[in-house]
């Protein structure tokens, strides 16, 4: 069996095997919890290390036939587009399941929707089967909606879930219609999407076709990741969100809506690919500018990194838009980089929670005096968040910088003042606000993270961040063939740096 | 080139102690400062050892990929490479020595603080940040160091992070750079468009083949690396963040923000000098003089002795930039240079005077302190001499060196600008001197100030030796070798006798200076209050406060940029929320109404509506 279905497999077993643990059994649930994602970290980092950057096809590679008059079968394989994926969302997942301390009611529920909704997602980024694909990913995100609702904070808690369950349901459809489309049209009579590709080589879908289906998977997939205009689920469900669950839906559950776009979109609709570049590109500003300039205003700080994770969504979404290998691959770079940062903000801010019980800016401040381990932790991810060199946001984002260039120079120049100054500004204000100036009286029993164990998902968190970002090459080594790999089918025309001045400019 | 190794151990001890100190030693201050003085100071003997080894006159490069995208044209290639010539060596003697110096003083001077520990820490990755522009071989690296340089001056600036002024400052410093770092970054992205390639050699050697087809493009890339320059070095209209970057500690105010961090813009320029073009560099120059000229009137009507020092440093660094704009980076760097160590000096010597009064910073509060602080007054005395370029200190040398350009380079308006600055610092330098040093005391504190301890004066010792002698160490030499082809190597008393060469531009820099020091003398001699703003009215209102540009800024940009993401937030949370999710609500709401319709509860509608369904199916099925 591939190290994949164990990856993805043991979170959900131990989901089966906690419904049977009685529920006053805590530390054994919190027990099983933990070990169910830390195994399967483990597994993704010595995947990731076995992993040859560049090999011919795919790695790790299990099928299984299951229905075969549709061409359904179970199929999981890794190359470099999702590997490093892979190896975040099970960081990421142990890292939510030690942070799930702060639950204290129906732990047990708690965490068995916490692990359907690891092993869901991790097989979802697994899968070469458009049926699993999808399949998996809906198992991951109704998790998401229950938990907001039963263990969502805040008054309006309600409201969050109802745009979340909505927005997420209507997108999520969007984007199956859109495969099913796809199913149809390629007449390839087969879901496995190796053999897809394969086939469409052979006999490219009709432009008619492609112009058809590409915007159904764009807004669909777009609106599971916060695509600007249809972001504002975003900020305000991972406001209410448990942090666990912001951690693992904001770090790891939204990359599956550009991972399909990267996955499938890319290779089987080249030309539609190249004629909504553009309008990607002016999207991409909507998130940027606009949602960097909302984030200024935030007056709640969750609200503030929800908004500040959604403009990230559009440096992500530029460097797909710039259909070079570079923009690709800084994209999927942003990708795991992004899921590293939004987990660890989201684990400090709900520490914070936990400890003020408001994350109302104007009732904190210089909460560096008593929380040194944690203020210092969310300085750090407030500087990856704003594209500080050392983090492996900045390496991810000048790659889309660069990439995108060539192909929208005055976009870049927005997406530029994006990174660099609007994100400057509120990072910095968000800094000055909660962890500079004197500290409030009320605050002086807060406590910081006491031990080892608790400092260890934030810890391992900025670890992962600071590898990255020293080395992308562990990372850009490895997207890069594969990302060349998904282009040539996309961008016939091999882009040069060079055409830049001549006649690229838009 | 010999030892090889001995480069990037330069490079990354300092690192190296970042992490021990954060993981390992914070509980222990002592251990902490030392560790971090033990980087910085192995870093200079090994800077001294590697240049022993291979001399000034050499040029390599180590190359080491940091991430490369596809093929070569086209594709995105970024060293992590050190560039090794005069500049960097000169370069990273300043940063290692004057470091050193600066680091040795605070082990003094933050004795008593609780964070020592932390303090250590940044100081640490600062000296590494501002190595790694120093060595980097490619613009992406410098951009990445130049980030660097900037988040250790956001925390150093903030270290007293529970003062509201001081978080304050740390932001202002922050963001003001970042809008320098985005001309930057796409000036960087441009470059890279226009010629493919990063790596500085590469470049030079391409545009060397390609002056003539990039034209105003050219110009523009050179005056978007120019922002970041702006931004660093704090030239005129990004100027507004150095001063209040006072808040920090006193040695940080030296070591960044005086000696090294700001004068990366100006080292940068030069780094990238092949870039620029004769327009950019005219650009240059003028934003560079006014910033001089801006700075220094500025200077005049400050109380606060750091902020005095503070604007003198603007305007010196408005010289240097006016210098490279000169078609001069070898007079700019040579500035630059002196100017590292009469600055620090000077900052170390105001701080040695604020510990002294216990943390009094008003120099009408201080009077008297020669006779109280014998060591740190003659050193001061010896940095106040080298500012305003009293021969034969370094200052006087690398100040005749600029006018000398300008006037070689025939533009005079700046050459006028560069005398009038020349007059206007000394006379605010000896403003300071006078009421500080002179005088009855003017306060309790100043009566019974004490000398700082022996780890304070020496560096302020050592310090004072270079700036005393800098002028005529070899230090024009080297840069020489770097930007000119064959240039000429002086000895000691060719290099001391210079000036004379070129009479007319020094007698206008030493007349400058008396006329300056004649002012002072008869205003501030003795004097217990400024009698300035008596004379000068509305004027000294104007220059005490800074010609009211923060006040501007943050009437016109601030307020302009608040209210677009106040615009933005109401869109957002009435427009496109309200309508999405009520297009959405309402579509829901009309589909269950319809189907409703359906549902009539009549069991005849229910068979009916199953025959029909049935007949259809069988229709596909069969009838086709």
């Amino acid at each position: 069996m591939s190290i994949l279905t164990y990856i993805a497999g043991w979170p959900l077993l131990a989901a089966l095997l906690l419904a049977v643990v009685p529920r006053n059994y805590r530390v054994i649930l919190r027990a099983i919890a933990v070990l169910a994602t830390l195994i399967p970290a483990v597994l993704a980092v010595k995947m990731f290390a076995q992993f040859v950057p560049g090999a011919n096809g795919y790695q790790f590679e299990q099928q299984i036939p299951w229905v075969e008059s549709l061409g359904i079968s179970y199929h999981v394989g890794v190359d470099g587009l999702n590997v490093g994926l892979i190896l975040m969302g099970a960081i990421v997942a142990f890292a939510a399941a030690l942070c799930s301390w702060e639950i204290q009611t129906r732990e047990k529920e708690f965490y068995i929707l916490l692990l359907v909704m690891t092993g869901g997602i991790l097989g979802a980024f697994a899968s070469l089967d458009l049926f699993f694909f999808y399949f998996l990913h809906e198992l991951a995100l109704v998790p998401t909606f229950i938990m907001i609702g039963v263990w969502g904070r805040g008054e309006k808690k309600n409201y969050a879930t109802f745009q979340i369950t909505l927005y997420l349901s209507i997108g999520a459809l969007i984007a199956l219609i859109g495969l099913i489309a796809l199913y149809l049209q390629s007449g390839a009579n087969t879901f496995d999407i190796p053999k897809i590709i394969e086939h469409a080589k052979a006999n490219p879908l009709a432009a008619s076709a492609q112009n058809f289906i590409f915007p159904l998977l764009l807004f669909g997939f777009g609106i599971l990741v916060s695509l600007w205009p249809f972001h504002s689920w975003a900020p305000l469900g991972y406001g209410v969100a448990p942090s666990p669950t912001a951690m693992l839906h904001a770090g790891v559950l939204k990359k599956f809506g550009l991972y399909g776009l990267i996955r499938i979109a890319l290779p089987l609709l080249p030309q539609a690919a190249q004629s909504w570049a553009q309008v990607i590109a002016w999207l991409c500003v909507g998130n940027i500018l606009y949602v960097g300039w909302v984030a200024m205003r935030q007056r709640d700080l969750n609200l503030l990194v929800g908004n500040s994770s959604v403009a990230h969504m559009g440096f992500i979404f530029l460097g797909i838009a710039s259909l070079n290998i570079i923009g690709v691959t800084g994209a999927v770079l942003i990708m795991i980089a992004h899921g590293f940062l939004a987990a660890l903000t989201f684990a400090l801010s709900g520490y914070i929670y936990q400890q003020t019980g408001t994350l109302q800016i104007s009732e904190l401040g210089g909460l560096c005096r008593k929380l040194p381990f944690i203020g210092t932790a969310l300085l750090m991810a407030a500087m990856a968040g704003c594209g500080l060199p050392g983090f492996a946001n900045f390496a991810g984002e000048a790659t889309v910088f660069f990439g995108a260039w060539v192909k929208f120079p005055a976009i870049t120049i927005i997406a530029l003042w994006g990174a660099l100054v609007i994100g400057g500004v509120y990072m910095t204000r968000a800094i000055r606000n909660v962890l500079h100036g004197p500290l409030p009286e009320k605050w002086n029993s807060l406590a910081d993270a006491a031990n080892a164990w608790r400092k260890l998902p934030y810890a391992l968190l900025l670890a992962s961040l600071l590898i990255f970002g020293f080395a992308p090459k562990l990372l850009t080594d490895k997207i890069n063939p594969d990302a060349e790999k998904i282009l040539n089918q996309a961008a016939p025309i091999k882009l040069v740096a060079h055409t830049a001045t001549s006649g690229a400019r838009n | 080139m010999k030892y090889e190794y001995l480069p990037w151990l330069i490079l990354f001890l300092p690192l190296l102690s970042v992490a021990v100190i954060t993981l390992f030693t914070l509980r222990s201050k002592t251990v902490s400062s030392l560790i971090s003085i033990g980087a910085v100071a192995t870093g200079f003997v090994m800077t001294l050892l590697f240049i022993n080894a291979n001399g000034f006159q050499f040029s390599g490069e180590l190359p080491c990929n940091w991430l490369s995208i596809g093929e070569a044209p086209g594709g995105l290639q970024i060293d992590f490479g050190l560039k090794l010539d005069a500049l960097s060596m000169m370069m990273l003697l300043v940063v290692t020595g004057v470091g050193g110096a600066i680091h040795i003083y605070s082990f003094g001077y933050m004795h008593e603080d609780r964070s020592r520990a932390r303090f250590f820490a940044f100081m640490s990755l600062f000296t590494f940040s501002m190595l790694g522009i120093v060595l980097a071989n490619n613009f992406l690296m410098m951009f990445i160091f130049w980030e660097l340089v900037g988040v250790s001056s956001y925390l150093l600036i903030g270290f007293w992070f529970e003062k509201p002024s001081a978080g304050d400052a740390a932001k202002k410093a922050f963001i003001t750079n970042r809008l320098g770092d985005f001309g930057f970054l796409a000036g960087i992205l441009m470059v890279w468009g226009l010629l493919g390639s990063l790596n500085f050699g590469v470049l030079q050697t391409s545009l060397a083949a390609n002056t003539v087809t990039l034209g105003a493009s050219a110009t523009l890339a050179g005056l978007l690396v120019f922002c970041g320059a702006m931004g660093k070095s704090a030239q005129f209209p990004l100027h507004v963040w150095l001063p209040d970057a006072m808040e920090g500690p006193t040695p940080v105010s030296a070591l960044i923000h005086a000696a090294t961090m700001v004068a990366a813009g100006v080292y940068m320029l030069c780094r990238i000098f092949f870039l620029l073009n004769a327009d950019a560099l005219h650009a240059i120059a003028y934003i560079g003089g006014f910033t001089a000229l801006l700075a220094a009137l500025m200077a005049v009507q400050q109380n606060d002795i750091k902020r005095i020092i503070a604007y003198s440093t603007l305007s010196q660094l408005g010289y240097m930039v006016m210098t490279v704009g000169l078609n001069g980076p070898t007079p700019a760097m040579f500035h630059l240079t002196t100017h590292a160590f009469f600055k620090a000096l000077l900052f170390l010597g105001a701080g040695s005077v604020i510990i002294g009064m216990h943390h009094e910073q008003d120099i009408w509060q201080m009077g008297n302190l020669r006779k109280k602080m014998p060591v740190t007054f003659l050193t001061f005395t010896i940095g106040t001499l080298a500012l305003c370029g009293v021969p034969p200190f370094s200052g006087f040398y690398s100040k005749d060196a600029i006018l000398a350009q300008a006037l070689k380079q025939n533009n005079h308006l700046l050459f006028g600008v560069g005398v009038f600055v020349a007059a206007l610092t000394t006379f605010y330098t000896f403003r300071l001197f006078f009421v500080v040093f002179f005088g009855k005391e003017k306060s309790k504190a100043a009566a019974h100030a004490h000398e700082s301890p022996l780890v304070m004066t020496l560096p302020l010792i050592a310090l004072a030796a270079f700036a005393f002698a800098g002028g005529f160490i070899g230090i024009m030499n080297n840069y020489g070798s770097q930007f000119v082809a064959g240039h000429e190597q002086l000895s000691m008393a060719q290099q001391a006798s210079e000036p004379f060469k070129n009479i007319f531009p020094m007698v206008c820099g030493l007349g400058a200076v008396a006329v300056g020091l004649l002012l002072a003398f008869s205003l501030y001699k003795n004097a217990d209050t400024d009698p300035l703003p008596a004379k000068l009215g509305g004027l000294a209102t104007a220059m005490k406060n800074k010609f009211y540009f923060d006040e501007l800024y943050e009437a016109t940009f601030i307020r302009a940029h608040d209210f677009i993401a106040e615009v933005a937030d109401w869109m957002d949370r009435w427009i496109l929320e309200g309508a999405i999710i009520g297009t959405i609500r309402g579509g829901t709401d009309l589909g269950g109404r319809a189907l409703r319709l359906a549902q009539t509860g009549n069991l005849q509608t229910y068979a009916f509506l199953f025959v029909l369904g049935v007949a259809l199916v069988l229709y596909f099925v069969l009838g086709k």
